[in-house]
């Protein structure tokens, strides 16, 4: 079976003398699977994403999303995104953005009426009348995640799911996974949470300032007895200068 | 196809509930009102006050009336201009910029909707919007008219289709820039650019095929620097209205009828279309290589 995403290779700066923020990555990712893309602030793992779903362009390597170049509309067909810190039209209604975006998906009209309310109450904003601009930060991230699934999906991109979400709301995106998961969806996600991770996906990559250092299924990744915290912590250590100092006009006794 | 017109459609909507662009068109279409309403008040009190001074009141009415038409005709195709410029404005800063600003062009981007559909979309929707809006301006302009009777009609026709190309213009160079820079930015680039460059070099060309200038140098110069910029789109109305208020007034009005802007012609029409065409490639062009 054709991989859903084939990473090779990929290269990434944004500015011709900035250094790599993605820098020779590789991975694959099938049908079905759930894969966590692991990495402190600024490892690269927005960028990893941004690039699978179209929206950057690599500079070196192959990325192939449904055996296609991303930068192809068609090949972004059965692909959901939820970016990090999603953003609407400002002055359209949570209803009006699915019915948009269902419509940008070639959802037609019957369709679009049976899904969108659903979807709606599915993410906890049926009813709601407001425009996006009035949103708080957990609505807008509510609604990613809903205009990500309006359209089945093969492919989920997760690109920090939970940063804004209250526990309830995290647990309904754990679920949602587990379910995509059985049906054969492929789970790409992008997450701080380690915990969150360790328990919803099969297989992880750890990036530090855009290489991988380490890939595998989360046995491979996490030996016997150790925490997925522990393994991350200490890879993420051993490529950078530690950063448990405090700043000395913090620990100076003798504040003036 | 659907792509274009679901970005379109949500676009107008997005439009349709922009505050600003709301505030520019009841300023306008008070504006407007008042002017008309205003003129006839004032010059029917002044010449009704008045025998044999100020006033009119040794004109016959329909004189009178033509007079005021023409009167209101100038102020409104300034006005219309000016308004027609803020909206532009209004429309070019927003309709693409504020997708890209807010990272909404991040979930659309992923979807499939190629760049070339989404800019088409942005497009149609501005130039809707701003003909909306524009027209509803013209046809209170041509209601407060009646007030006049004077026969002027198709003078504010031909100048409201002019002030409208003008705009549309204006308005894909201010989406353009503004997928490249700030908005604010874009704005002022496009005001340099647009009215002061551009309205100098089509002034001084002006001046120079009236015979104003006389030097033969500059008016090469010019000549070749006209046909290197976009330039507006001129009725023949403006030249009318001047040579109509002078005949009503008097002569002495030949200095001024020479500094009147020409009509436009045809090559000035087939320019200012190649330029919306090239505005609009650019905005396409800008929109294709934007990574968000």
């Amino acid at each position: 079976m054709a991989s859903v995403v084939s990473v090779e290779g990929l290269r990434k700066r944004y500015r011709h003398h900035d250094p790599w923020a993605v820098d020779g990555v590789s991975f694959q990712l099938e049908p079905g699977q759930a894969f966590g893309l692991l990495g402190p602030n600024g490892a690269g793992k927005s960028t990893v994403v941004k690039i699978i779903a179209g929206l950057l362009r690599p500079d070196e390597g192959s990325v192939q999303l449904f055996g296609a170049d991303p930068g192809n509309p068609t090949a972004r067909k059965d692909l959901g995104f939820a970016p990090e810190e999603p953003d609407f039209p400002k002055f359209l209604r949570a209803s009006e953005v699915l019915d948009y975006f269902a419509s940008l998906l070639g959802l037609d009209e019957a369709e679009r009426k049976r899904r969108i309310p659903e979807t709606l109450q599915f993410a906890g904003l049926d009813g709601e009348r407001r425009q996006v601009r009035q949103f708080s930060k957990g609505m807008k991230q509510r609604l990613g995640i809903a205009q990500a699934i309006l359209g089945r999906p093969k492919l989920l991109i997760l690109d920090e799911p939970t940063a804004d979400l209250d526990p309830l709301g995290r647990r309904d995106v754990r679920a949602l996974i587990d379910r995509l998961k059985d049906s054969g969806v492929a789970v790409l996600l992008n997450s701080h949470l380690l915990s969150e991770v360790e328990l919803v996906c099969d297989t992880v990559a750890i990036l530090a300032k855009g290489r991988v250092l380490k890939e595998g299924t989360m046995a491979e990744v996490v030996p016997e007895g150790r925490s997925l915290e522990d393994v991350f912590v200490e890879l993420v250590q051993a490529s950078a200068p530690p950063r448990d100092q405090l700043p000395s006009f913090i620990t100076d006794k003798d504040k003036s | 196809m659907n792509g274009t017109l679901a970005v379109a459609r949500y676009t107008l909507v997005e439009l349709s509930r922009r505050r600003i662009l709301l505030v520019f068109f009841i300023i306008g279409a008070l504006g407007i009102l008042g002017l008309g309403v205003g003129l006839k008040v004032i010059y029917s009190v002044a010449s009704s006050s008045t025998q044999g001074g100020f006033g009119p009141s040794n004109v016959d009415p329909a004189a009178f009336n033509h007079f005021l038409e023409l009167l209101f005709l100038t102020y409104i195709f300034g006005a219309l201009g000016v308004f027609g410029l803020l909206i532009a404005y209004g429309i070019g800063m927003t309709a693409i910029y504020h997708d890209l600003d807010s990272g909404a062009a991040v979930s659309i981007f992923s979807k499939p909707v190629s760049r070339l559909a989404f800019t088409t979309g942005k497009i149609a929707a501005a130039v809707a919007a701003l003909l909306v809006i524009m027209g509803l301006l013209a046809v209170e302009a041509r209601l407060v008219m009646f007030l006049f009777g004077g026969g002027l009609e198709n003078a504010l026709t031909v100048a409201v289709l002019a002030v409208i190309g003008n705009t549309i213009a204006l308005m894909l160079l201010v989406l353009a820039l503004s997928t490249w820079m700030n908005n604010i930015v874009a704005a002022i680039v496009a005001f340099i650019y647009y009215n002061v460059v551009a309205g100098v070099i089509a002034f001084v060309h002006n001046l120079t095929d009236s015979g104003v200038i006389g030097s033969g140098i500059v008016k090469t110069i010019f000549d070749v620097l006209y046909w290197l910029v976009p330039h507006e789109l001129i009725s023949s109305a403006t030249g009318d209205l001047v040579r109509a208020q002078v005949a009503i007034q008097g002569a002495r009005g030949n200095t001024v009828i020479a500094g009147v802007p020409q009509a436009s012609t045809t090559g000035d029409i087939i320019w200012w279309a190649f330029v919306v065409c090239v505005f609009c490639g650019l905005v396409y062009y800008s929109v294709r290589r934007r990574e968000v």
